[in-house]
């Protein structure tokens, strides 16, 4: 059976800390995140593995993953990009695919910033295997005033990586 | 397989799905004169941490939808190539949610797709889609 094994430095996202019921983040496979120094291409990195589960039927990586996978790269890595905490819903989004990925491919998504207004965040989100791009997506999200919620539950697993496990 | 009594008369399952769409499944269809009417019933394994479906699985659901419609009324495979998203309201987990898709536009090799994704009560997601056409001699190669 195809394993995981995710490279040094990325630890599974458990979305449903304490929760009763598995949620999508986690229902359509396991997520992993490494948090690199601040300001560098890897401040917030979301990677997983291909299995056949996120698969078309012509075997590549499903585009309502490739979607799903790049939602999440723009309001959890974008938010915590600009330090929000906060559950940021998205308002739009376009994609453009541009290549396929394959069973058993190592998939990382990283956003940039475009711009934080005092509601909303401008995003670009890439989806890359190994050096090649196969989603480019824009996303624009709400941010709520007030405290609103914290993201989910969602906290990176320590657990299983000891002391490999970069800090925040 | 039992179906769920909030699905509407007309659709059935689409039991040929493999991969995401059978893990995210299932999922119906509705054949109505030249629409093909998605829908599914969103349950906790569809939810964000808000309790509302999640963003990508409407994604996903709309994509298909829109898909399908190219298939039904050019009869040719696509690919997505680009796809434009507008969250308008959310949808809500027990709903049952609609999506359906209108080619708007196309020549022999892209076709354009406005699409609609909906529930009871409102309009949940805008979409406009570009779909790269399949040869008509092409094959869908099937894996697992």
């Amino acid at each position: 059976m195809l394993q995981d094994d995710p490279p040094d430095g990325f630890l599974r996202i458990d979305f449903d800390r304490d929760r009763p019921e598995t949620t999508f983040n986690s229902h359509i496979g396991t997520l992993y995140a490494k948090r690199g120094a601040k300001g560098t291409r890897d401040e917030f990195v979301l990677g997983f593995r291909v299995h056949q589960h996120m698969c078309n039927p012509a075997g590549g990586l499903h585009g309502g993953m490739m979607m799903t996978v790049a939602d999440l790269v723009g309001t959890m890595g974008g938010g915590t990009l600009v330090g929000l905490r906060k559950f940021l819903p998205t308002v739009s989004m376009t994609f453009d695919f541009v290549a396929p990925a394959r069973v058993g491919d190592w998939v990382e998504g990283r956003a940039e910033v475009v711009r934080q207004t005092r509601s909303l965040l401008f995003t670009n989100i890439y989806l890359t295997v190994g050096d090649e791009k196969f989603l480019r997506a824009s996303q624009i999200a709400k941010i709520p005033s007030g405290e609103g919620l914290s993201f989910g539950k969602a906290r990176l697993d320590r657990s299983a990586a000891g002391a490999a496990a970069p800090s925040r | 397989m039992a179906i769920p009594s909030k699905v509407p008369l007309g659709f059935r399952e689409l039991t040929e799905a493999s991969g995401f769409a059978a893990a995210n499944g299932p999922w119906f269809e509705k054949i109505d004169g030249d629409r093909v009417i998605r829908g599914f019933l969103p349950g906790p394994q569809h939810a964000n941490a808000l309790g509302i479906v999640h963003g990508g699985m409407l994604a996903a659901f709309i994509d298909s939808a829109m898909g399908t419609a190219v298939l039904h009324t050019l009869n040719r495979r696509a690919v997505t190539v680009r796809m434009s998203l507008d969250y308008l309201g959310p949808g809500r987990v027990g709903d049952w949610l609609q999506a359906e898709g209108e080619v708007v536009g196309h020549d022999e090799h892209m076709a354009q797709v406005r699409g609609r994704l909906y529930g009871p009560r409102h309009e949940v997601l805008a979409g406009l889609g570009v779909f790269s056409l399949l040869s008509r001699h092409r094959k869908l190669t099937r894996r697992g």
